[in-house]
Order: C-alpha cells, then sequence, then structure tokens
C-alpha cells in the first residue's frame, strides 16, 4: 500500500509549494470576507463621529473632525436615552420570565412521568416555526387594553421564546443524573426545593443558551414593537432609531449613525466578551437537536 | 396532577399570546372588519379577493426571487468558507468571531447602514467600483427597479453567511477524517472527496441551513421595510410588507389576516416539500 501511494504523490517540493499556495489563498478569501462583514460596522463608528463635510468629503477614511456633537444631537431628538432604558428593562424582563417559566416545564417534561407530556411538547415544537400571528394578536391586545403598554409587549415577546427555550431547557434535563436529585430528596427536600437548590446551580449553560437567545431576540425585535407600540416614551432602540431615520436620515447623516451605533455597540461588546457561549448558542438554537 | 402546575404557567402564556391568535385568525379571515366599525361576516370572499389581488402576485413573485437568491448565496458562500477554514487552523477563532459579528445586530441598524453604502454619490460601493475602474458599474442601487431587490437580498446574505458558515463548520467536523485518507489512499482527487464524502454527509446540515435561509425569505419585513418600503414603484414590496400594509395602514383587518393563513399554508407546503427532497437517501455511515 505504501508503496502505492508514495507514487501518487507528488515530490515533496512540489507538494509542500502547493500547501503553501492553497494556505496562503484560503487565507487571502476568509479575510477578504471577513473584511467584509467587519469594515462596514467600524465604518459606521467612523462615521458616528464626522461632520457632514467629512461624511461626504472623506468617505473612507478616519473621522478628522471628532463630532461628537452627533451623539449628543441623536441622544436629544430620537430620544435614544429613554429608548436605551427600554430596551434594557425589555429585555431582560422577557429573559427572567422566559426563564422562570420555561425551565420548570422543561423539567417537568424531561423528568417527571406526566401522561400528556409528549402532547405538551409536541404543541411547542410544531408551532415553533410559524410565524407570530401578529394580526389577531394585535385583536386580542386591543381587547385586553394592554396595547401600548410594556405589558403588552413583554408578554407576547416571551411567549415568542418560549418554545425554543423549553425546547432547549428539556434536552439539557434530560442529561442530568437521576441520583443528584434523589439524593436531595432523600436529604429532606421536596421536589422544588431539590429543583430550586441542586439542579438549576448545575444548569447555567442552559440558562446561560435560553438567555443569549431571548435577550438577543427581544433586544433585535422591530416587528411586533411597530405594531404595538405607538407612544414614543414607550419606544425601544430599533423602532426610535427607524422613526427618527425616516424622519431625519435623508438629510442629516452624522446623527443617523450616532443612533446606530448607540443601537448595535452594546451588543457588539457583550459578543466579542461571551463570543464562544453566543456561537454556541445561537447555531444550537437554530439547529434545535 | 400538581405535577402540571410546572407546566402550567409556559404553556398559559404560551397559549394566551400565540396559539388563541393562531386559532381566532382563522375566524378573523372570515370577516370584513376595520377594528372600529362592527364587522361584517363574509365567508370566503377574502380568498377570493386575493386571486385578483396584482400587488400579491408581484410581492409573491418578489419572495420567490427574494428566497433563490438569499438561498442560493447563502448556501455558496458559508459552505465555502467554511471548507476554507475547517482546513486553515490557524486564525480560526478570529475568522469566525469576525464573520459571525452581523448576527448580533438587528435588521433597523443594518438596513440603515446600507441604505447609506448604496447611496448614489456618497456610498461605499459606488466609491469602491470608481477607485477600481469599474465605475460604469456604479448607480443607485435602491433606486432602480430592476436592481433594488437585489440590492437588498445581497444585505440579507450579507447579515447571515457567517451564521451558516458556523453551522456547516459544525457538519464538517462531524465526518471522520479516517473516510479521507481512505480515499487519499486510493487516489480520489480533492474534487472526488468533496462530491463523495463531504457533500453527503453535509446533507443534514444543509437541510438546516436551507430551511432557515428559505423560512426568513418567505417572512422576510424588515429590510425592504426600512430600506425602500417596498419601492420603487413596488419593485421590492414583499408578501409580509404588503399584510403589514393591508391590515394596518387601510385597516383591512379580515383581508391582512386571511392573506396571512394562505401565505402561512403556502410555506408550510413548500418546507414539506422540500423537507422531502433534501432528507431523501440521507448518507448513513
Amino acid at each position: 500500500m505504501a508503496v502505492i501511494a508514495d507514487a501518487v504523490a507528488p515530490r515533496p517540493g512540489r507538494k509542500r509549494l502547493d500547501r503553501l499556495v492553497t494556505g496562503v489563498l484560503s487565507h487571502l478569501v476568509l479575510a477578504i470576507f471577513a473584511l467584509i462583514v467587519v469594515y462596514p460596522v467600524a465604518w459606521m463608528v467612523f462615521a458616528s463621529l464626522k461632520d457632514q463635510t467629512d461624511l461626504l468629503g472623506n468617505i473612507w477614511g478616519l473621522p478628522r473632525s471628532w463630532a461628537w456633537r452627533n451623539y449628543g444631537d441623536a441622544w436629544r431628538t430620537a430620544g435614544l436615552g429613554r429608548a436605551l432604558a427600554n430596551s434594557i428593562f425589555v429585555s431582560l424582563a422577557t429573559v427572567v420570565l422566559v426563564v422562570a417559566i420555561a425551565a420548570p416545564a422543561g423539567y417537568a417534561l424531561a423528568k417527571f412521568r406526566l401522561r400528556y407530556a409528549t402532547a405538551i411538547f409536541l404543541v411547542f415544537v410544531l408551532t415553533m416555526q410559524a410565524p407570530v400571528p401578529v394580526i389577531p394578536l394585535y385583536v386580542l391586545l386591543v381587547r385586553l387594553h394592554m396595547t401600548d403598554s410594556y405589558v403588552g409587549y413583554i408578554l407576547p415577546l416571551a411567549a415568542g421564546g418560549l418554545p425554543l427555550a423549553v425546547f432547549v431547557f428539556r434536552a439539557f434535563f434530560l442529561t442530568i443524573p437521576r441520583e443528584l436529585e434523589e439524593a436531595a430528596v432523600v436529604d429532606g427536600s421536596t421536589r422544588l426545593g431539590a429543583f430550586l437548590r441542586v439542579v438549576m446551580p448545575v444548569s447555567t449553560p442552559a440558562v446561560a443558551t435560553v438567555a443569549i437567545l431571548q435577550f438577543l431576540a427581544a433586544w433585535n425585535e422591530y416587528f411586533l414593537a411597530l405594531i404595538l407600540i405607538r407612544s414614543p416614551e414607550l419606544r425601544t432602540l430599533p423602532l426610535a432609531i427607524q422613526v427618527f431615520f425616516f424622519d431625519w436620515g435623508r438629510t442629516d447623516w452624522g446623527p443617523i449613525f450616532a443612533a446606530l451605533s448607540v443601537g448595535s455597540i452594546p451588543m457588539i461588546v457583550v459578543y466579542v466578551l461571551m463570543q464562544r457561549r453566543f456561537v454556541q448558542g445561537l447555531t444550537a438554537g437554530a439547529v434545535k437537536g | 396532577m400538581a405535577s402540571y402546575l410546572w407546566v402550567l404557567p409556559a404553556l398559559g402564556l404560551y397559549a394566551l399570546f400565540t396559539l388563541v391568535p393562531l386559532a381566532s385568525g382563522v375566524w378573523l379571515a372570515l370577516l370584513r372588519w376595520d377594528g372600529i366599525a362592527p364587522a361584517e361576516f363574509v365567508g370566503l370572499q377574502n380568498f377570493e379577493r386575493m386571486l385578483r389581488d396584482e400587488r400579491l402576485a408581484s410581492a409573491l413573485w418578489h419572495n420567490v426571487q427574494y428566497a433563490l437568491g438569499t438561498v442560493a448565496g447563502k448556501i455558496v458562500l458559508s459552505l465555502g468558507l467554511a471548507l476554507l477554514l475547517h482546513r486553515s487552523l490557524r486564525g480560526r477563532a478570529v475568522y469566525r468571531t469576525a464573520l459571525f459579528l452581523p448576527v448580533v445586530m438587528s435588521f433597523v441598524v443594518v438596513g440603515i447602514l446600507w441604505t447609506w453604502i448604496y447611496n448614489d454619490d456618497f456610498g461605499l460601493v459606488n466609491n469602491l467600483l470608481r477607485s477600481v475602474g469599474l465605475g460604469g458599474l456604479a448607480q443607485d442601487w435602491l433606486g432602480d427597479t430592476r436592481v433594488a431587490l437585489w440590492a437588498l437580498i445581497a444585505v440579507d446574505i450579507w447579515k447571515w453567511y457567517g451564521f451558516h458558515m458556523v453551522i456547516f463548520l459544525a457538519g464538517l467536523q462531524t465526518i471522520p477524517t479516517e473516510l479521507y485518507e481512505a480515499a487519499r489512499l486510493d487516489g480520489a482527487s480533492r474534487w472526488r472527496q468533496l462530491t463523495s464524502i463531504t457533500l453527503p454527509l453535509l446533507r443534514p446540515v444543509m437541510l438546516v441551513n436551507v430551511t432557515l435561509s428559505l423560512l426568513g425569505a418567505m417572512n422576510v419585513f424588515d429590510i425592504p421595510y426600512v430600506m425602500t418600503e417596498g419601492g420603487p414603484a413596488n419593485s421590492t414590496n414583499v408578501v409580509a410588507l404588503h399584510v403589514y400594509l393591508q391590515a394596518f395602514k387601510f385597516n383591512r383587518l379580515g383581508y391582512g389576516s386571511a392573506l396571512s393563513y394562505a401565505i402561512f399554508l403556502l410555506i408550510t407546503v413548500i418546507a414539506l416539500v422540500q423537507l422531502r427532497l433534501l432528507s431523501r437517501n440521507t448518507a448513513e455511515y
């Protein structure tokens, strides 16, 4: 066998050169496509610090003017401070709500002998891919007098994230050995006590995945906000930025880029700090087993 | 019974805000209702009306083009990059972090950013083309009815190719390296290894990637709404935008509801057909 392989293989010198050339070429292609992704984002931040002449005359370079004024303008005109606070509040509230109710549900579906466990699980899984029924949802919220309120936005947003969260928690709890809870129950804990004191503390990976998926979904959510939120003081960042863009965008671009930066830099920083968890959580969330 | 209390909050919230609307939408689809005056029961009239809705027909056609463009673009790019990245170990983490970046940005931010990147006079695209001597290709990307839709498709691909690449990478890592060693011993070329080992074994992740991008394309709303509002001359009007305008601009809640149901059924059928096509003779090893 070895003789045949040697005869097929090209001479060693040529082979090394081939490998070097393909290596350099792959890095070149990868670098170009990475640059296509990263450069516009970096450019957005540069542009947020350019004044109008700089923006139109110095398209590719770093800002010459350092127009911090753009941020002040965007902050005041678009109500970004309020929108930032709203986005943080709404995103955190949906994360807490989803973890608090999806974790016990996923646990019960994984560990209890429930007669309808499969049926309940199927309800979540089968409707997971269905688009949000916005029109009847809107009608329902009007009936409940809940449009244009935090609650009326947070609850549907959390509901939308539930199937995936239940799915992730159930899959995780299935991997936890039964002895763990049994030991706690023997020590005199109730089932709830065992869940809270023994199971949840070892479930950080599942909580992190669900929290990242839900926070990101809520932070970037736009369509429901557009339909459900009317009052300027309730706008989340994506909605506030879009309204600001439609009202001011075609004339004054510096503040627009400042608003875009405020809307995306916090998330980018968190992503870069926790990128391994982000990439794993988001792709696991998409693949769903 | 007490055990069901563990499931009840999740099931209750989900039922109220997803399952109930999903069901009540069927009733809504049979009404003529502006949300204020008393509703009138019209039977299947809303569905008949769809057949005469020319805007709907053109919007559907735009979704089909959008789906073809984004699915093809995302799959080819992400698979190619995954294959390159799978082999080159050095700098893999850096490339992955960079390429995945737009996933964490909202479509509103991405859409507005690209509106400027496509700007006729000061945008990056046209300036790049002019500076490399291809000024003849420079144009008003979002203002021309023939190219606007494809300009939006490019933005969608830009946001997601790193994401699909990571999924392909995960798939590539599950392929046993012995298969390639055996193939090399048999004298199989690189191309032959790709078509006989890599691609057949990537079928499951291929299925995931195609399904995700297809669903995304059929439901797309944010990009055309923010960047072009469906224009110029309706050339980027898509179904979700049409539904939104019918329901919330023209207050036709019944017709909008009927539309979303019809589209939902259509997507389900497409997804099922595609699932059958792609999952047929899945490779085993």
